[in-house]
Order: structure tokens, then C-alpha cells, then sequence
């Protein structure tokens, strides 16, 4: 009686633990993460249900990257949790090298057709800013948002300017204008500007590293293990953002918990991407026009305005059964038709080299001709450089970022100091 | 035979779970506090360096300074709040029920709900509070962006969740105080003043105590409320001791370094609890 | 003129825990353009908040998981403290002290020297996204320990006597004569438990990464610090308010417990 007690509890525990625990059923051969936002999953639905059509026996399912603080930060999680998909296509290029190194991807050059293909996409500079230190490509180039000046037609045009501000100094100019306490009670409360005041690494991509790019022609961060980014660009770009807080031309508190600033016209420019296209065209008040022009640069710059271009790849993970399957479904979603739907679906640029003269796509342009100037834009963007420790330099220059720009606690020379010391530390490693 | 056993089956699952869950990562967080690992490539031991790291590590030592600066808040306002109110729940008054009712609410509540809401109540130009103090002609503060105000919002906030709680222990401990006492110290002339000073307070001291130790083991433990509303900022000042560990371990997978900063953490606990200890036992 | 006093400093502090509250509710059933200049009431009602967050994030699937995870660790923590509650309390064997002082030292650990390596212990038995992961670190709890101990030791000895002589075993003495004589600490062990368990987002936010297994409160802190709220304020509101709901419908109809059973956890820590 006692111990067949004892061992029905046991039992009911063990069964418990037993229904709850992970059982990762494979239906189907290949598990493909796609991006969470609502146009990438819409497109990822697309592509797997006209894959499975034509091939029935090799079946995919998708499912967007679960939501986290960042998609980075969950797919570093389920890497470690060994609970990765085959197929992920939101990679930021950053990463790559830290999961190549752990050994977790893939090396798609070893698959048959991989390098042709990958010549026949992109051009030489972008194969070298994929291909890995040890010499192997882990990601195939999928898309970029370039980050560019969005702003709103309409205040721009009253203010008296007949293009948006290119310079710093008709930046500024502009945003004094602007700027205005509209209820008289003594704070500013209309901004020329808005970008995220917070720390988190990744929101350096919408401020600093656009106009470091476009201030620098393109210059790495780091470059052979060393911080490569104390230049005359990084100052001019720190004192003119640190400018625009101290001048409060850019709001210094945190808009973004409530409603979009942008559309209600409280700001009339923001450092944003193409998904802001869907995003107005969604939410606009009527009457509502908005306009993308380049990055501003320093007074004296010269030649072409670069930006980050915010690209996205795609990689396969070491736990995929099958990487020859999941590598022909990836040839199929990355084909001339597939990319043109993608970009109808996402307002979202495959990052390929005959975007501009390919007749496939000059008619989406031209009825988009907001996305064309993203297009033209695509010529001048960078990714960013490859490194392990890549996630900790936009940390600490973040940090750096918000003691000197936001609350004007050092100079921008004290701040590059500091950071390049503190970069310099974690190669010594 | 049997009945010598019983005992032990009795309590082997507890102790199976034990050394699992507790005893085993004791000691492999000790282990671990001498290498270097991220989970996906191999162990490097590195003896000593995340020690060395840990004392120069400015976040550290900042994180250790907001959450004194969280407790130098919280502590003495909530007692000071919750004796106030409880003291005139213990008065003989109508809707009693009620009232304690509805300051407990918060408790319950999850504190994601609490921080959703207060990062609202805390806004900047729309936050109801800075539209109060401008009408009744007051500048507005930045609660969560201003550097120097952020952390002591956070210790607000936490005060209004967590004081409901305490309320109700103190009329515990209020009631527990025989009339008889009052009575006669009102009979030699006591004032309020007094007769809360020599006979209500070494009565709920140990409630005090409590309020204390809970305040402390919670402020060392603060998480989700930076983690909503300021991500730790401005300028670190609202990056706490558990922030700091899950940003090390589950952000940037340092797990070497985030078991060392777990364990002195802990050990700062459990120093100030006994510091604390020592203190109530000295008062009597 | 003393009691206009008392009442006018109670009401002004139910205002004050109560209003945001309030404010919450309205505001999430208020327009998106209303919410920055709302009070009180807004001016008309509408759903399109909770509709539109039904729609991003599986909430309803996050309430299950959340009942699961909650229910599984209270049943455990209910079963198994009663059964090392008992065997301290109630029998006499070798090692009976040092299990208390481990059940003590236990209770004074801190979690952060636990975190890291649990962690890892879960990625290792691979229980990372699954209900494992968030329940059976939780099964065991030695405050609940310590509670049913103190109170068996309250019951007669009388009563387990004549069950033992009626050929009862240790189990059945347990469950079948103990817990009908201890419903006050199973109620109160029970809500703290299940509160907590309810309640908790961090080890979730460690172990989860999978929307479909994630629990309530996971869920709506990274909708309200992720992007798919797209700056609509009113959808945060929303989900804040759905994940408050199912704890204080439990409060409003058992509130006197929930009071009791938190003042007399805290009483023992």
C-alpha cells in the first residue's frame, strides 16, 4: 500500500515532467525563421507556400524569430539552448563571425553552386564584406534598409526650404526654425528631430554610425583588431549631434512611449528605413506629406553621402539536417521573381547588384518612387566590419555616446578617447 | 526496517532537488568564476581575471551605488508610510475593509503591469505627474531621464507597490499592543508623541526589522522595473545588481563573469542582512 | 473634527493606489489620440486596442501557459512540502537537523549566485523552451517547507496515532488525514505560490525564447520594450490590463486570504 503510494506519485510526476518536456516533432524537413515584422512574415508565408506546392516531399515551415529585446539577443539564445532553426534570415552581419568561430553555421561555400551564385548577386565589395576572417562565407547577402533623412514634406516647405537640410549648418538652421513652445508654458515641445535617447547598442545604427558613414566616406570602426574610429569624422559627428540635444533641436526625453511624434508633426525628421513607408502609409492623417533624402554631412564633405545600409542575411545552422535541401529552397526565395515580390510585400531592398538596371524591377520604382531613392541610395552603404567583438564596440560607444551627446558630459574628443581605450582593451584579450 | 526508511524517501526528493538546483550550481558558479565561457565554445580557464575585471569595472561598483541610493529611499519611506497608514487603519473607523483593500492592490499585481503604468505616469510632457506639477506651477522633472531623479523614481514606484504589504503587518503588530498600556500612559500625562516613541515602537520593531531585510534582499534584486522602463539608464544610473548579471550573462553570454558578479552580490547581501541583524539586536 | 481628518488622509491614499489604476483601464479603452490628454473617462469607448493586440501576440495561448506552469509548481510545492514537512515534524531519523539547516540555508541563499549556473544546467538537460525549464527548478520551496512543518507539529498526535492504527500508511497520513486538518496554510502556501509563480519574468525571460510557450507577464514585458506594439500606447495599456485581470478577480473574490496568506509569508521570512 505505502510504497505503491509512493510510486503513483512518482508517476504522476513523471509524467508531469514527461508531457512537458521538449519534444521538437520534425513534420517537416526544414524550419525557417523569417523576421517578426508584419510585412517579412507575410513574405515568408509567400515564398514557403509556393515552395511547398512545387515540392511536396521537402516540405518548410516558418516561424518569425520569437520576440525579445532584439532579434540578435534571441538568436544568440537559441544557439546556446541548441534550439536554433535551420534557416534564419534576419542575421545581422555582426554576429557572424562570433557564430562562425563557435562553429554554429554553416560554410555555404562548400555547397555546390554557392559561389557562382553569390558572383552573380553581388559585386567583389560586398563578397568581401561577407567573407569570414578565415576565409569561408557563412551569409548569404539578402537585403539592406539603408538609413536615411526622413522628413516631413510639408513643415520642411513652410519653413522656407525647398529641399530637406543636406549640411550640418542647414540642419541646424532648419531645426531653430522649428523648434517652438506651442503651449507657452516654457518647454520646448515641438523638436526638429527624434532619435532614441537609450543606451542599447544597436540603436546607434539610426544615429551615430549613419552619419559616421556618411561623414567618413565609408571608414571602418575597427580595423586589424584595433579601434579605427578616433577620426575628424566620429568628432564632427559627435559635436554636431551633441549640438543638436544641447540646443534641444532634438528632444532629449523619451517620445517613443507614446504616440508616433513623427505623423502627429510634434518632430519633423527622423534617421530612419524604408519600413517606415508601410508604417506612415498606415497611420497618416490626411494631408500628410513625407519625403527620404540622405544623411546630413559636415560642411566640407565631399563626394557621395554613405549610409549604413542595415543588411540582413541568411544563414544556415550547423543543426540543419539537410544543408544541400535548405540551401535549393534558399535559390528558389532568393530568385529574380522572388526578390521583386519581396520588395512589392516589404518595401524592403534585396541587396543585389542589378537592382537599378534590371527592367524587372523599374516598374516597382517607378510606382514607388519613394523606394527609388532608397534604390539609388544602395549604391553608397556599408554593413559593418567583421569582428567577434563587434556587439561590445557599438556598446561602448553607445555609452560614450550618451555621457557626451545627450547629457554633455565630455567633450566629443574625451568621449572618442575614452571609447577607443576601452575598444582597445577588449582585442588585448 | 521499512519505518527506517520512510523518513528518508520522504524527504530524497527534496534532496535530489537540492543538489540539482542549488548545491550543484553553488559550487559550479564558484567554478566558474575562474574562466572564461560562453556555452558555445569551450571553457578557458583564466584564474583570477574576472576578479581583477570586477574591482575596475566602473558598471560595477555604479550598479552597488544605485542600489544604495534605491534603498536610502525605499526603507525610510515606506515604514514612514506604511506606520501612517496603518496607524489610522488601527483607528476605529468605518470602511476599513475597504481601505486596506485597495492599498494592498499593487502587491498582487504584477510588477510588469506597475512599471508599464508608472513609465506612463512618469512621462515627460504627457506623464500625468509633470501635468499636475506644471498647473500648480512647478517645472517639470524628468523622472526616468533625468540621471540624478531616475533611481529615486524607481524607489518611489517600488514604494507604492510593495507598501500595501507592510501596512497590514504593522496593524498586526499595532494590534498586538495591549490597550491597557496606552491607558495608563495617558493616565501620567503622555503625548502622542511619546506614547508612540515608548510604547508603539518597541512593540513593531521587529516588523521594522523586517521591512528592512525584505527592502534590502528586494532592492538587491531589482530587475524588471529598470528593465521596462530605462534599460538601466540615464548615464547607468538606474542599472541594478540583477540587471547588470542578466545583461552580462544572457546578453552578451560572459557566464564566466556574470557567476562572479552573482556570487559577491550575494555575498553583499548576506553581509548587510547580518550587518542589519546585528543592529536590532544591539537596540534591545 | 479628528475623524473628517483620518478620512480625508485614507480617501487621498485610495486615490492614489487606485487611480492609476483607473487611469489604466480608461486609457485603454480610449482612442490613440486621446490617451496623452486623458484624465479620467475617455470620451467614447472603444475596443480597437485589445483588438488590435489580440491580433500581434498570442496572448490567449500565454494565459494557458501561464495556468500550466503555475498550477504544475503549486501542486508540487504543496506535495512535496508536506511530505518533508511532515517527516521533520513528525518522525524521528538520522540527519533530521542538518536537512532543516539545509532547508535554512536554502531560504537565507540569495538567488543571483544561482541564476547563471541554473541556466546552464537547463541548456544542458535541454530544457530550454519547454514547461521543464520553468517548472521543476520551482517544485521544491523551503519557506512552504518551513510552514507546513511549524504547523504539523501543531496537530494532535493523537490523530496520526489512531490512523497508524487503522494500517494507514506514511502517505495516506499525509494527504488523507493531515491536509484536511491544515487547509489554512495549504490556502496560504498555495496563494503565495501560485502568485509568485504567476508573477515571476525573469527566469522565463532566461529559459523562453519560443512565443508560443512564453508566460503571460514574459509576454507583455516584451511587448511593451519590443517593437510590435509600433509606438501605439493604447495596445501596451491593453495588454498591461488582460495580464492584470486574472489576479485581481482572484483578489477581489478572496481577498481577505490573499491579505492573510502575504502577511504571514512575510511574518516568516
Amino acid at each position: 500500500m505505502r510504497t505503491s503510494n509512493f510510486l503513483l506519485l512518482i508517476a504522476i510526476i513523471i509524467i508531469v515532467l514527461s508531457c512537458s518536456s521538449n519534444s521538437h516533432s520534425r513534420r517537416s524537413k526544414i524550419i525557417y525563421w523569417s523576421s517578426n515584422n508584419i510585412e517579412e512574415i507575410e513574405f515568408a508565408r509567400y515564398i514557403v507556400d509556393s515552395w511547398n506546392k512545387n515540392n511536396p516531399g521537402d516540405k518548410v515551415t516558418f516561424q518569425p524569430v520569437p520576440e525579445g529585446q532584439s532579434s540578435e539577443e534571441v538568436i544568440l539564445a537559441a544557439v546556446v539552448g541548441k534550439t536554433t532553426p535551420d534557416i534564419y534570415s534576419n542575421m545581422w552581419e555582426g554576429d557572424v563571425e562570433a557564430y562562425a568561430e563557435a562553429g554554429t553555421l554553416v560554410a555555404l561555400d562548400t555547397l555546390s553552386g554557392f559561389t557562382d551564385f553569390l558572383r552573380e548577386r553581388c559585386d567583389s565589395s560586398v563578397i568581401e564584406e561577407v567573407t569570414s576572417l578565415d576565409g569561408h562565407i557563412y551569409q548569404i547577402p539578402w537585403k539592406i534598409n539603408p538609413v536615411m533623412l526622413l522628413y516631413n514634406a510639408n513643415i520642411v516647405k513652410e519653413l522656407g526650404f525647398n529641399t530637406a537640410p543636406r549640411t550640418y549648418s542647414e540642419f541646424f538652421e532648419a531645426a531653430k526654425k522649428f523648434q517652438k513652445d506651442t503651449d507657452g508654458d516654457g518647454y520646448v515641445d515641438r523638436w526638429f528631430g527624434y532619435a532614441e535617447v537609450i543606451v542599447t547598442w544597436w540603436q546607434r545604427f539610426f544615429d551615430f554610425y549613419p552619419l559616421y558613414l556618411a561623414a567618413s566616406n565609408g571608414a571602418p570602426l575597427v580595423k586589424s583588431n584595433k579601434a579605427a574610429f578616433n577620426n575628424d569624422a566620429a568628432l564632427k559627428v559627435f559635436g554636431f549631434l551633441r549640438e543638436l540635444y544641447q540646443k534641444k533641436y532634438f528632444a532629449k526625453e523619451r517620445l517613443s512611449a507614446r504616440q508616433d511624434v513623427f505623423l502627429d508633426g510634434i518632430i519633423a525628421t527622423r534617421f530612419t528605413g524604408s519600413w517606415e513607408i508601410s508604417h506612415a502609409e498606415k497611420f497618416k492623417p490626411a494631408g500628410f506629406e513625407y519625403n527620404f533624402s540622405p544623411m546630413p554631412v559636415p560642411d566640407s564633405h565631399k563626394g557621395p553621402v554613405y549610409t549604413y545600409g542595415d543588411p540582413k542575411n541568411i544563414v544556415i545552422f550547423k543543426t540543419c539536417p539537410d544543408p544541400n535541401l535548405a540551401w535549393k529552397f534558399l535559390k528558389f526565395a532568393l530568385n529574380e521573381e522572388n526578390d521583386l515580390k519581396f520588395l512589392e510585400i516589404t518595401n524592403q531592398l534585396p541587396r543585389r547588384k542589378d537592382l537599378n538596371t534590371n527592367p524587372k524591377y523599374a516598374s516597382y520604382f517607378k510606382k514607388n518612387p519613394k523606394m527609388e531613392i532608397f534604390a539609388k541610395q544602395a549604391k553608397y552603404v556599408k554593413g559593418t566590419d567583421q569582428s567577434p567583438v563587434l556587439k561590445e564596440v557599438f556598446d561602448i560607444i553607445s555609452q560614450e555616446y550618451e555621457a557626451c551627446v545627450i547629457y554633455g558630459k565630455k567633450t566629443p574628443q574625451e568621449a572618442l578617447n575614452d571609447a577607443e581605450k576601452a575598444v582597445n582593451l577588449l582585442f588585448l584579450k | 526496517m521499512r519505518k527506517k526508511i520512510i523518513p528518508y524517501l520522504l524527504v530524497s526528493p527534496y534532496i535530489v532537488h537540492f543538489i540539482i538546483f542549488v548545491a550543484f550550481p553553488v559550487g559550479f558558479s564558484i567554478y566558474l568564476t575562474f574562466n572564461n565561457w560562453n556555452i558555445i565554445s569551450p571553457m578557458e580557464f583564466t584564474g583570477l581575471n574576472n576578479y581583477k575585471r570586477l574591482f575596475q569595472d566602473a558598471v560595477f561598483w555604479k550598479s552597488i551605488f544605485n542600489t544604495l541610493i534605491f534603498l536610502a529611499i525605499h526603507i525610510p519611506l515606506q515604514i514612514i508610510v506604511a506606520l501612517f497608514l496603518a496607524e489610522l487603519l488601527n483607528q476605529k473607523i468605518n470602511f476599513r475593509g475597504f481601505f486596506r483593500a485597495a492599498f494592498f492592490l499593487p502587491v498582487i499585481v504584477s510588477g510588469v503591469v506597475v512599471t508599464i503604468l508608472w513609465q506612463q505616469l512618469y512621462g515627460f510632457d504627457t506623464g500625468l505627474i509633470n501635468r499636475l506639477l506644471v498647473k500648480i506651477g512647478f517645472e517639470k522633472i524628468g523622472w526616468l531621464t533625468n540621471p540624478n531623479w531616475a533611481m529615486p523614481s524607481i524607489a518611489v514606484m517600488a514604494t507604492w507597490k510593495n507598501v500595501g504589504l507592510y501596512i497590514v503587518l504593522f496593524l498586526v503588530g499595532l494590534q498586538t499592543v495591549p490597550p491597557q498600556y496606552y491607558e495608563a500612559a495617558e493616565l501620567e500625562g503622555a503625548t502622542h508623541m511619546q506614547k508612540f516613541l515608548k510604547i508603539t515602537l518597541p512593540m513593531i520593531n521587529p516588523t521594522i526589522f523586517m521591512v528592512v531585510v525584505l527592502s534590502t534582499v528586494g532592492g538587491f534584486s531589482l530587475f524588471i522595473e529598470p528593465y521596462v522602463m530605462t534599460g538601466g539608464g540615464p548615464l547607468n544610473s538606474t542599472i541594478s545588481a540583477v540587471l547588470y548579471i542578466y545583461k552580462q550573462g544572457f546578453f552578451y553570454y560572459h557566464m564566466g563573469y556574470a557567476a562572479t558578479l552573482g556570487l559577491f552580490f550575494a555575498m553583499l547581501i548576506l553581509t548587510v542582512v547580518m550587518i542589519q541583524k546585528k543592529f536590532v539586536e544591539k537596540d534591545k | 473634527m479628528k475623524k473628517t481628518f483620518l478620512y480625508i488622509f485614507l480617501t487621498a491614499g485610495a486615490v492614489i493606489f487606485l487611480y492609476p489604476f483607473i487611469w489604466m483601464i480608461s486609457a485603454s479603452l480610449a482612442s490613440e489620440n486621446e490617451i496623452g490628454g486623458l484624465i479620467f473617462l475617455p470620451s467614447d469607448f472603444t475596443f480597437n486596442s485589445y483588438v488590435q493586440m489580440f491580433n500581434k501576440i498570442p496572448i490567449g495561448k500565454a494565459f494557458v501557459n501561464s495556468m500550466i506552469v503555475s498550477s504544475c509548481v503549486t501542486f508540487g510545492v504543496l506535495v512535496f512540502g508536506s511530505m518533508v514537512g511532515y517527516a521533520l515534524s513528525r518522525l524521528e531519523f538520522k540527519g533530521r537537523d542538518l536537512i532543516f539547516y539545509i532547508i535554512i540555508f536554502t531560504m537565507t541563499l540569495p538567488f543571483q549566485i544561482t541564476l547563471i549556473p541554473q541556466y546552464i544546467l537547463i541548456v544542458r538537460f535541454g530544457w530550454v523552451d519547454s514547461y521543464a525549464g520553468l517548472i521543476v527548478p520551482y517544485l521544491m520551496n523551503a519557506l512552504a517547507i518551513i510552514m507546513f512543518r511549524q504547523y504539523f507539529k501543531s496537530i494532535p498526535q493523537d490523530l496520526i496515532d489512531a490512523a497508524r492504527i487503522d494500517g494507514c500508511g506514511e502517505l495516506r497520513i499525509i494527504f488523507g488525514i493531515l491536509w484536511p486538518n491544515s487547509i489554512p496554510v495549504l490556502v496560504t502556501v498555495g496563494i503565495i505560490t501560485f502568485m509568485t509563480s504567476w508573477n515571476e519574468v525573469l527566469w522565463p525571460l532566461i529559459v523562453i525564447r519560443n512565443e508560443n510557450l512564453m508566460t503571460m507577464p514574459q509576454l507583455v514585458t516584451l511587448f511593451a520594450v519590443g517593437g510590435r506594439a509600433e509606438s501605439q500606447l493604447g495596445v501596451k495599456l491593453a495588454a498591461a490590463t488582460i495580464l492584470a485581470l486574472p489576479i485581481v478577480t482572484a483578489y477581489l473574490f478572496f481577498q481577505k486570504y490573499f491579505i492573510q496568506s502575504m502577511a504571514s509569508s512575510g511574518m516568516k521570512e
